[in-house]
């Protein structure tokens, strides 16, 4: 089963500096009826002005996973890690006992446009933790990129997080087409970034997500002639 | 568990007290409370900080990342935690100013049952003390250790769990 959530049925905020797109319950946008899916808690798409971002705050037990789509993102935290992330790039956060960060658009110009997800963690007071891994865009290029999951993989490939859940970025433009196997109780979620893209033959637009239950087998195709990126999630 | 709130009220001019802000906003998250944290603004004279390159850069940055505190921060909180850099025997401007807005506050009888603490990186919280004692506030006293950003996670973990514990005697009577 594939329930599409439309890109403007998301919750909305607009705050001139900050226009952000909820496809769950966040903030001011409260729903119950999208409170989440399986561990996935929050998927934002933001777009934040130059020169602007969210001043000093905490998190506890919770796993969040920023991507940046365009434009570049400081993060600067209490547990003393100061970067600047952009796109192609994984960062991701455990909370755990609790963390205090900022995170601003740097650029003088330019917008920011990115996802931030919040994941759940499967058990509280883990030990803060920060991972940030830059990749190729090759390697999202008609093929699913993993960008988090509980496991370790290869040489610090990918981040680890505290949850059995897998988080991956693709690009697909026409004609380019993937497939993925759901295993049995499994779930999914996919978030499109840009761009248009069928799943299982249903087509998702720009900023469209489907949860996805009793799949077996998920078909992916590039649908839009500039490409479509998405976030693909495999949840238990 | 119940929700308690703290606010972190801190003074810093090239960034080491917040630092220890941080801390301690990072040991109340630890014992479960909500956080804010809030800078005060200078209270010196432009020109002497722009003569200095560290106190006007930081100051830029940090007025990005914090606000300064509102009546609404103190009314909110059942915890007010303040950082100083500035540990003598004598209250800096910037906190007398502070306290000048929460003695109205007092005066209103609005600070009553609420926590206050303090943490320097100075040789004395002795001055803030004195001060958040003179506002009626139950006080949480620092938590010695030889390393002070550790004593400051330790003291908003102190001051989050003592926050609840008072949540709990109030809501018991």
């Amino acid at each position: 089963m594939i329930t599409i959530r439309p890109s403007d049925d998301r919750g909305k905020a607009d705050h001139g500096w900050l226009n952000s797109r909820q496809t769950f319950s966040f903030a001011n946008y409260h729903d119950p009826a999208h409170m989440g899916f399986r561990a996935l808690r929050v998927i934002n798409e933001d777009r934040i002005a130059p020169g602007k971002g969210f001043g000093a705050h905490a998190h506890r037990d919770m796993e969040i996973i920023t991507y940046v789509l365009e434009g570049s993102l400081s993060h600067k935290d209490s547990m003393g890690e100061n970067h600047v992330i952009v796109p192609n790039t994984i960062q991701a956060m455990s909370a755990g006992t609790g963390i205090v960060h900022s995170e601003f658009n740097p650029s003088e110009d330019q917008t920011v446009h990115l996802l931030q997800v919040w994941i759940e963690p499967a058990m509280e007071d883990v030990e803060p933790s920060y991972q940030q891994i830059s990749f190729a865009p090759a390697e999202k290029r008609g093929q699913l990129r993993l960008l988090a999951g509980p496991h370790a993989n290869g040489n610090g490939a990918s981040a680890v997080i505290h949850q059995d859940a897998r988080v991956f970025a693709s690009e697909l433009r026409v004609g380019e087409a993937l497939s993925y196997p759901l295993a049995p109780g499994r779930f999914g979620y996919m978030q499109v970034a840009r761009g248009n893209v069928l799943l299982n033959g249903q087509k998702l637009g720009e900023g469209d997500g489907a949860a996805i239950s009793e799949e077996r087998e998920l078909s992916l195709a590039g649908a839009a002639p500039d490409g479509a990126e998405f976030l693909l999630f495999d949840l238990a | 568990m119940q929700d308690v709130n703290v606010v972190v009220v801190f003074y810093s001019r090239t960034g080491s007290t917040e630092r220890l802000a941080l801390a301690a906003a990072v040991g109340a998250v630890q014992g479960r409370a909500l956080i804010r944290l809030r800078r005060l603004p200078d209270s010196a004279d432009e020109a002497t900080i722009e003569s200095s390159p560290g106190w006007k850069a930081n100051r830029a940055r940090m007025n990005k990342e914090f606000v300064a505190p509102r009546e609404a921060d103190a009314l909110w909180a059942d915890a007010i935690v303040m950082g100083t850099p500035d540990g003598g025997d004598m209250l800096s401007t910037e906190f007398k100013r502070y306290f000048e807005s929460l003695e109205a506050l007092r005066g209103q009888g609005k600070l009553e049952g609420k926590i206050g603490a303090a943490f320097t990186q100075g040789s004395s919280t002795g001055p803030l003390y004195e001060a958040i004692g003179g506002l009626g506030l139950i006080t949480v006293p620092a938590i010695p250790n030889s390393n002070i950003k550790e004593a400051a996670r330790l003291q908003g973990r102190a001051v989050a769990e003592a926050a609840r514990s008072r949540r709990a005697a109030v809501a018991a009577v």
